[in-house]
C-alpha cells in the first residue's frame, strides 16, 4: 500500500458517518408481518378457488356441510353428490412416464415405500403420482409439492366417513361411501378439471409434501404402506 | 470494521430454514457496513436507511438462493447497494463526504494511528475535498475500499462490475489525488 493509501484509510477513520439506525428492528417487524400475510393470501386464495368450485356445481350449492384444507388438497362434505362417473384411477393424469421425466415435469422427487419400483409416473407441475400395488390390489400414490400448484378437492357424501388420523402433521382417512374426486391442474391460470368417483382414501400432510392414497384397502393396510413411505 | 459472528454459517443455515431471530443476528452484524456502503452511494441518510433496510429484507426473501459456504457480505452488499443505487436515480440533496468535527483538531490525549500520523488536520481536509471532487464512479470507488475498508472483490460485487473495472478506477482516481495531493 503506498503512502496515498495509507492516508486514505487514516481518513476514513476520520469521517463523519450518519449513526447506523436500528435496522435489526424495523427488518424484524418487515418479516413478521410477510410471515403473517403470505399464509393468509394463500389461505383466503384457496379458500375462494375452493368455493368457486364448488359453487359451479349446482347440487353441492345448496348445503356445503364440512370443509377440510390439508396442504394442497380441500376436502368439502356435500348434502348431495355431484356428477361424476368410475374411471380408471389415473383418468386425466396425463400419458404415463419414466421415473426421470415425471420428476422434472413435477420439479421434485417422488418418495416411494421401500422395496417398490414401479415403471410408469404421472406427472404435473407440482404433482407426481404411480400405481402400487398392496396386498394384490392398485394403490394410486400421489404427492404434491408447492404453493397450490396443483389443487385437488373432494366431495364426500353424508355416507362417507372421514376421520382423522395420526400421520404425518396431519391426516384424513375417507372411506364408506362413493366420493368425487376433482383434480384441478395449473391453479391460477388454466382451470382443466378432472372428475370421477374415488375409493377409500388416505391423505396426509408431511413436510411440506401432501401424499394421498387411493385404493380398495381398508384403513389398517393403508396406514402400514403410508408408514412405509413416511414416518 | 465490523466483526464477523463465529458461527455465521451456522446462522445462514438456520435463516434459510426460517429462523428470523437467526436472521435478526445477521442484522445486527452487518447493519453497520450495509448503512454505510449505501451511505457512501446515495449519500443521504435518509436514503441510506431505506436501502440497507429494503436491501435486508430482499436479501432474506433470496436466502434460498444464497450458496451456502459463499461469503455472505459481498453477497448482501451487493443487495443493499443496488438498492441505494436505485435511490440515486430519484431527486434528493446529497451530501459530500465530511470530516468529524473533533477529527478537525485531534486531541492531545489520544494517541494517533500510525496512519494518522502521516497527516495534519490541514492534510486531511485537502485530500477529502480532492475526494469529493472526483468524479462519482472514482469518488465511490475509493471511499467504498479505502473508508470502508471493503476489498476489491466486495467493491465490485457491491458495484456490480467486474474486479478489473474497480482496479482501473482506482488508479485513475489515486492518480488524480496524487496531482492535486503532491
Amino acid at each position: 500500500m503506498t503512502e496515498l493509501e495509507h492516508a486514505l484509510v487514516a481518513l476514513g477513520g476520520e469521517l463523519e458517518f450518519p449513526p447506523t439506525p436500528d435496522l435489526v428492528r424495523a427488518v424484524s417487524g418487515r418479516l413478521q408481518r410477510r410471515r403473517w400475510r403470505r399464509p393468509l393470501v394463500l389461505a383466503v386464495a384457496v379458500a375462494v378457488v375452493a368455493l368457486a368450485i364448488a359453487m359451479a356445481v349446482p347440487p353441492a350449492r345448496s348445503a356445503i356441510l364440512r370443509f377440510f384444507h390439508l396442504g394442497s388438497a380441500t376436502v368439502e362434505q356435500v348434502q348431495t353428490l355431484p356428477p361424476a362417473q368410475q374411471r380408471p384411477i389415473t383418468a386425466g393424469l396425463g400419458p404415463a412416464l419414466v421415473r426421470e421425466d415425471a420428476e422434472m415435469a413435477a420439479q421434485f422427487g417422488i418418495r416411494l415405500p421401500k422395496g417398490v419400483a414401479p415403471q410408469q409416473f404421472y406427472a404435473q407441475p407440482g404433482m407426481i403420482s404411480t400405481v402400487l400395488r398392496a396386498d394384490g390390489k392398485p394403490v394410486l400414490l400421489s404427492e404434491l409439492k408447492g404453493d397450490q400448484t396443483v389443487l385437488f378437492k373432494k366431495f364426500a357424501s353424508p355416507a362417507t366417513s372421514v376421520q382423522p388420523v395420526d400421520l404425518g402433521e396431519f391426516g384424513l382417512w375417507l372411506h364408506g361411501g362413493p366420493h368425487v374426486l376433482m383434480w384441478q391442474f395449473n391453479f391460477g391460470r388454466v382451470h382443466r378439471v378432472e372428475t370421477r368417483l374415488a375409493g377409500n382414501v388416505l391423505l396426509w400432510l408431511d413436510q411440506g409434501i401432501t401424499y394421498r392414497l387411493e385404493g380398495d384397502l381398508d384403513k389398517s393396510q393403508m396406514l402400514q404402506l403410508a408408514g412405509q413411505i413416511t414416518r | 470494521m465490523v466483526g464477523r459472528p463465529l458461527d455465521e454459517s451456522d446462522l445462514i443455515e438456520r435463516a434459510q430454514r426460517g429462523d428470523t431471530h437467526a436472521y435478526e443476528e445477521l442484522v445486527h452484524a452487518y447493519q453497520g457496513i450495509a448503512f454505510r456502503t449505501a451511505y457512501v452511494i446515495a449519500r443521504n441518510a435518509a436514503d441510506a436507511e431505506e436501502a440497507a433496510q429494503d436491501g435486508f429484507v430482499k436479501a432474506w426473501r433470496a436466502l434460498g438462493r444464497f450458496r451456502r459456504g459463499a461469503p455472505f457480505r459481498p453477497w448482501l452488499l451487493q443487495i443493499v447497494a443496488n438498492e441505494a443505487r436505485n435511490r440515486v436515480r430519484s431527486a434528493g440533496r446529497r451530501a459530500s463526504l465530511a470530516l468529524r468535527a473533533a477529527a478537525e483538531e485531534p486531541s492531545g490525549d489520544a494517541a494517533p494511528s500510525p496512519e494518522a500520523m502521516l497527516l495534519s488536520a490541514e492534510q486531511r481536509e485537502g485530500l477529502l475535498a480532492a475526494v469529493n471532487e472526483l468524479p462519482e464512479e472514482q469518488r465511490t470507488v475509493l471511499s467504498l475500499r479505502y473508508f470502508l475498508g471493503l476489498s476489491e472483490h466486495e467493491v465490485a460485487e457491491a458495484l456490480d462490475v467486474p474486479q478489473g473495472t474497480v482496479k482501473s478506477r482506482t488508479a485513475r482516481a489515486l492518480e488524480r489525488l496524487r496531482e492535486s495531493y503532491d
